[in-house]
């Protein structure tokens, strides 16, 4: 099927594309919305001290 | 006396990389010691020998 | 004449570098003016197709933020690079891996089973992971391939300047467009911060570097006056490059190294070990015993924010790996 990628998603926080498959007659089939992108700070943070954790876990987001 | 802090603090980061302590060694041999600096050399070399290569894949490979 | 034309991108990041522009508030207008900004997800909607489809070198200046840890962000890294001129490595991140670096303790492996299986708060019951290829009714998706290693930006391309700091100050962020804009850009390779550490900037009272015992910040109520260090709270400053007005410090919290080796500082973490072992006071082996005890990680302490960028790069991977990549193929 035809497909209509938005990659990047924009104006927002994160990354993320979507793929939009289009049937015959040019309508939407369906929409699927990916993220391309893991840190892994629920495996990292395992072993920093816990006083550590408030310095390093706002780095998930930092808007 | 400063290395013999550094040594230790040195084996337990190094531990965090996965690094076995025995492959750090510290020791001190004056001038006049010969036969000991050999011997010390001779075991360390051996202890590194039982130990294995050293496949860190840092540095050169990524993946 | 047309405006130098500019470009942002965030790889391994969380979006704080690209605030970090924006917190120039009012300046951001004149930086506006002064260049056509023609690629920032944060803010406007271009797609990466719009910058394939630019001339190479036609970005003149490209601010890139995250670190490196999918093909996708190697790939867009190495995109920006032909297209861009000039290639800043905007923020600890980039500069040095930053915190997402701290997952070179781990590996890929161990993070997919801790994120998709392990976590408590999971409810995964089909054991569901991402794949790099899916198949779908309608046809396949395909999601990029993340690396066991974190890399640095100069790791992947070749970089002209670095702005150092999580996030950098709104400060270097305007000294850096008013070089670029005035043609004052220093030599290639600079760092755009201070040439002297923390240490130097830091204006706390300095008596002399002998203690006892080292604390964790939880642990004591300190003098906002005196060197956290003197006081026994680790500090990576001695190792750390200044220029960021020592923001932590002056807010009571030890600094953690986000603006990287000083000068002459080939690795930040083994220069910290060297230093803080060597103020430490005691001989015996019952006084090195308590010192380890007390330096709780000494790793992901003094590599807070520079796993990437250290001589080791990242701790032993356990299993052997089937296929090498080099990320500058």
């Amino acid at each position: 099927m035809p497909k209509i990628s938005v990659n990047p998603i924009t104006r927002l926080e994160g990354h993320g594309k979507i793929e939009i498959f289009l049937d015959g007659d040019g309508n939407v089939a369906n929409t699927y919305l990916q993220i391309p992108e893991l840190r892994g700070f629920e495996k990292f943070c395992e072993g920093r001290p816990v006083e550590e954790l408030p310095r390093i876990v706002p780095r998930i987001c930092g808007v | 006396m400063k290395t013999a802090r550094r040594i230790p603090l040195l084996k337990k980061m190094l531990s965090q990389f996965g690094i076995e302590e025995d492959r750090v060694r510290l020791d001190w041999v004056s001038a006049s010691e010969g036969d000991r600096f050999a011997t010390i050399i001779n075991q360390m070399t051996e202890q590194i020998r039982q130990l294995g290569p050293f496949s860190s894949n840092g540095g050169g490979e990524h993946g | 004449m047309a405006k130098p034309k500019m470009a942002l991108y965030w790889a391994a990041a969380c979006g704080g570098c690209d605030v970090d522009v924006l917190d120039t508030n009012e300046k951001i207008l004149d930086i506006a003016n002064l260049v056509d900004i023609v690629f920032w997800p944060i803010a406007l909607d271009f797609k990466y197709h719009h910058v394939e489809a630019m001339e190479d070198k036609g970005i003149d200046l490209c601010l890139f933020n995250g670190a490196i840890r999918s093909t996708e962000q190697a790939e867009i890294a190495k995109l920006l690079r032909n297209k861009s001129k000039v290639m800043v490595a905007f923020g600890a991140c980039a500069c040095f891996g930053g915190i997402p670096a701290l997952a070179n303790f781990t590996d890929r492996e161990e993070i997919f089973e801790r994120v998709y299986h392990e976590a408590p708060s999971n409810n995964n019951e089909k054991g569901t992971v991402p794949l790099l290829k899916t198949s779908v009714p309608e046809g396949e998706l395909e999601l990029p391939e993340l690396f066991d290693t974190v890399l640095t930006l100069p790791q992947v391309v070749d970089v002209e300047y670095f702005v150092p700091g999580c996030p950098p100050p709104v400060d270097l962020i305007l000294k850096l467009v008013d070089l670029y804009a005035r043609g004052q850009l220093p030599p290639v390779g600079s760092v755009i911060a201070s040439d002297k550490t923390c240490c130097d900037e830091c204006d706390r009272v300095k008596e002399e570097k002998k203690i006892s015992r080292f604390y964790r910040p939880h642990e004591i109520i300190t003098d906002p006056k005196k060197c956290l260090l003197e006081q026994g709270i680790i500090c990576c400053g001695p190792a750390t490059r200044g220029g960021c007005g020592m923001r932590c410090v002056k807010a009571n919290m030890p600094c953690r190294g986000c603006f990287g080796p000083p000068p002459g500082v080939v690795d930040q973490g083994a220069k910290l070990v060297s230093a803080l072992a060597s103020i430490y006071q005691g001989n015996t082996d019952g006084d090195v015993k308590r010192m380890l005890e007390e330096v709780v990680d000494p790793a992901g302490t003094f590599y807070r924010f520079g796993m990437a960028d250290s001589m080791l790069k990242r701790k032993r991977l356990q299993k052997s790996r089937g296929s090498v990549r080099n990320a500058k193929d």
